[in-house]
């Protein structure tokens, strides 16, 4: 598994740091370590080709931040956001901005290998991640319409009223096909939902 | 006119005896005084009235005898005027004898210009004189009245002129008798006493009717007229009587009572509160327009009726009691002091009010005035800012779960993580290992990172369930909402000395919030620069909002308080951090995740002007959207 390329992993907690970076050499990844979304910009010029590992919310430049403005430096690193707070408009956000993935605090180690492998291969598709992607199109086609649009509306994080409302069905129906259909795509979060839509909206 | 010597001539004595029978029989004496002689013949019925003993002639010396001594010189004076004058006379006497009223009637007679005798008659005199007496009992009444008596005649000519006409008008009687009475009229009112006494020969009677007239020295008064015609005993109009008035002063003094009584009731009409005049009996006198308004009662349908009909039960039934009591015992419970009580409009309905009530002591009776104000706006609005601090407590001892339940999420997630990693990353390291103890040691890594991995879920599943009531989120008014809220957190700021400035932006006016979080994130933005400007010399707030492109609104509350200092901005949004002596350190916290929450940012960046700027943005709704949603 191993290749010239290296994960930098950008966190404020050393504990976190110290772990994730052991899973990561056990997983065979070169790694480096940042306490501050900061200290990678100011390493930037010196770094290596491979994928961005962040949390989000950390002092200074938060996560999204570093993300904006490494696409503002047009610098390509592929970055996974790893966070606390699985927050809807956060996985929004940090899909939107163009992360690879979007993590939940703590994560199974499958989750975040398989993230980082699809981010070190850049352009090309793994096996893998066709796997993943043909599987969530396949649950997404097992949706009703009426689910379909209630997880567009969520995936646009707006409020179960307002998704209520543009559908013309009450708040509660809303609340029904949304628990439906986060048992059918086999969700844990909203957040965690709207990362398999991004992965199949805009692959790499 | 009783007095007056109009009357048809009485023939005189021995001019036939069927005459005299006819006089006898009228009980009418009759005398005869032939002044050459000096001898004074009586009839018998003359005789009989004078009470004479001594027959029926006799020298003037006895016939004055007869007289009562008291009456005697008047009688003789009146004889000897009418000789002297030539005159009829007419006079009542007493006789000496029997103390009977005599009226002796008669005249002289005359060759070639000397007088030779007096004839006359002789009648009882009781009626007459009763009469008579009455008549100089009015003639002093008369004479004692304040109020100006006048006798005119139809032709308009002053006949009397008592005193109280001589005091309002300045002539005297000689001055005015027999002068027209129109000298009284003041300029441009020449014609109104014609007219006057048209209606006076028309037999009309005239009341109490107000006009000017002009007194000697000029000065025009105010008058008030009764006059009425005067007809004799045959129903000749003769002429009128006239009453005349001095209403000068009262006049005055009703005028400044009507001004005064407009004033009042221009005031009662304006003041917001009804204004409710009752008497000693509970009865309504006066009901105002503000009253009517309150309690649905017309004026007309109140007064007269008793206060409690705009009382509810039990108070209408006693409140005649209260009344009785205070009457009883002067102890005072409502009067002088305000009280809240429930009264009831015609609808029924009943309504809480304040009621405070004065009382008047007039010409020894009391009456209460109450002053009503409806306090139901007022508690309506009690009540609302009441639910919403409630609700602001409650929203922000939620917020502070959900925050607390984020900063553990946050706080945990972290080591469980890194115990996450760690076993896996010890998994990876047994694999290829194929020992007993290796396999065992695997699979206790695996199952001790499984646990870690739902220790997350659980965290996770605590925070959405703490953060399910952060999703009712609704369209908002921004302004209103902003205005709402400080006018929650301006209290008593401007006391304080500090200048707050609102600056909208018409464009950024509506949102998609929950409204309760909102507020309570101005809420603590707001206090928060009030206190930071505490011991500044300039204190100025300043609230704007502002459109963004990316259909964001933008609210920035700057302060110029001392800015924030560099090594506590990093961690100004961290829970318990905080520059305050006795801070919590949560509420910008808090703030962050409720914005945070809706989708928007909560930042912090120096005021140019010195001071602090809080920015926040918010999701905007536009036109397209809001008619939509509509």
């Amino acid at each position: 598994m191993a290749t010239d390329a290296v994960v930098h992993l950008i966190d404020d907690d050393e504990g976190v740091r110290q772990a994730v970076a052991f899973l990561l050499t056990t997983s065979g990844f070169a790694v480096r370590v940042y306490e501050s979304a900061v200290a990678f910009l100011d390493a930037l010029p010196s770094v290596q080709p491979g994928c961005v590992v962040t949390d989000v919310r950390m002092p200074g430049m938060d996560g999204l931040a570093l993300q904006r403005e490494l696409k503002a430096r047009d610098i390509g690193l592929p970055v996974i956001v790893i966070t606390g707070h699985g927050d809807v408009p956060l996985a929004v956000e940090a899909m939107k901005a163009g992360a690879v993935d979007f993590i939940e605090k703590p994560f199974n180690d499958d989750a975040l290998l398989s993230a980082i492998r699809v981010a070190i291969a850049r352009h090309g598709r793994d096996a893998r991640r066709g796997d993943e992607i043909a599987a969530i199109k396949g649950k997404l086609d097992s949706l009703s319409p009426r689910e379909r649009e209630v997880l567009d509306g969520l995936v646009a994080g707006l409020p179960n009223k307002t998704i209520a409302y543009d559908l013309k069905i009450s708040a509660r129906t809303v609340e029904v096909h949304r628990a439906n259909l986060m048992t059918r795509m086999g969700a844990t979060s909203v957040a965690d939902l709207v990362r398999m839509v991004f992965v199949v909206r805009s692959p790499i | 006119m009783l007095n007056g010597t109009d009357q048809p001539q009485e023939a005189p004595p021995g001019s036939g005896d069927g005459l005299l029978r006819a006089l006898e029989a009228a009980e009418t004496g009759v005398w005869h005084w032939d002044l050459t002689t000096g001898t004074i013949d009586l009839s018998l019925r003359a005789a009989w009235l004078l009470g004479c003993s001594g027959g029926q002639s006799l020298d003037y010396g006895d016939f004055v005898a007869l007289i009562h001594a008291d009456d005697r010189a008047d009688a003789e004076k009146a004889l000897r005027d009418s000789i002297a004058a030539m005159a009829p006379f007419d006079f009542v006497m007493r006789t000496s004898r029997q103390e009977r009223r005599l009226r002796l009637r008669g005249q002289v007679s005359r060759d070639a210009g000397v007088p030779t005798e007096v004839s006359g008659i002789i009648i009882e005199s009781v009626r007459r004189s009763m009469a008579e007496e009455m008549n100089s009992r009015l003639a002093a009444i008369v004479a004692s009245s304040d109020d100006a008596i006048i006798g005119k005649s139809l032709e308009g000519i002053v006949t009397d002129w008592n005193g109280g006409a001589e005091a309002i008008f300045g002539y005297t009687a000689a001055e005015i008798i027999g002068k027209p009475l129109s000298i009284l009229l003041p300029p441009g009112q020449e014609d109104e006493m014609v007219r006057m006494l048209d209606r006076i020969r028309a037999g009309e009677r005239i009341d109490h009717y107000e006009t000017r007239r002009r007194r000697k020295d000029g000065r025009i008064i105010d008058v008030s007229l009764t006059i009425s015609p005067i007809w004799d005993s045959t129903g000749r109009l003769l002429g009128a009587s006239k009453v005349a008035r001095d209403v000068t002063a009262a006049r005055r003094g009703q005028i400044e009572l009507e001004v005064r009584e407009a004033y009042l009731r221009s005031v009662l009409e304006t003041i917001p509160d009804a204004v409710i005049l009752i008497d000693d009996a509970g009865i309504m006198r006066s009901f105002s327009a503000a009253a009517e308004r309150l309690f649905g009662f017309v004026a007309q349908e109140a007064i007269g009726q008793n206060v409690t009909m705009l009382m509810p039960s039990p108070y209408r039934e006693q409140h005649d009691a209260y009344l009785a009591r205070y009457f009883a015992t002067g102890q005072k419970r409502v009067i002088g002091r305000g009280r809240v009580v429930t009264g009831m409009r015609k609808d029924g309905s009943t309504f809480p009010m304040e009621l405070a009530v004065g009382e008047m002591l007039v010409n020894n009776r009391h009456s209460f005035t109450g002053f009503v104000r409806d306090l139901t706006e007022r508690q309506q609005t009690q009540r609302r800012l009441q639910d919403l601090q409630s609700e602001l407590i409650h929203m922000s001892r939620f917020t502070a779960m959900g925050e607390m339940a984020s900063t553990l999420a946050h706080e945990l997630n972290q080591p469980l993580t890194a115990v996450a990693s760690y076993l896996n990353g010890c998994r990876r390291l047994l694999e290829g290992t194929e020992s007993v103890n290796a396999l065992m040691l695997r699979d206790a890594i695996d199952r001790a990172a499984d646990q870690a991995l739902r220790a997350g879920q659980i965290i996770r599943r605590m925070r959405l369930f703490v953060a399910r009531g952060e999703s009712e989120r609704q369209v908002e008014n921004l302004t209103k909402l902003i205005e709402e809220s400080s006018a929650l957190a301006l209290v008593g700021v401007r006391e304080a000395g500090v200048r707050v400035d609102f600056d909208f932006d018409p464009r950024a006016n509506f949102v998609l919030a929950d409204k309760i979080q909102i507020q309570q994130v101005l809420l603590n933005l707001i206090r928060n620069a009030i206190e930071a400007m505490h011991d500044m010399p300039r204190r100025q707030l300043t609230i704007s909002t502002a459109e963004q492109p990316d259909g964001m609104v933008e609210v920035c509350v700057s302060d110029t308080g001392p800015g924030i200092a560099p090594e506590v901005a990093p961690q100004l949004f961290q829970p318990f951090v905080t520059t305050k002596p006795h801070g919590m350190g949560v509420g910008l916290s808090i703030s962050r995740t409720i914005i945070e929450a809706h989708g928007g940012r909560l930042w912090v960046a120096p005021n140019a002007g010195g001071g602090t700027i809080f920015g926040l943005t918010l999701r905007a709704l536009s036109k397209e959207e809001l008619s939509d949603g509509n």
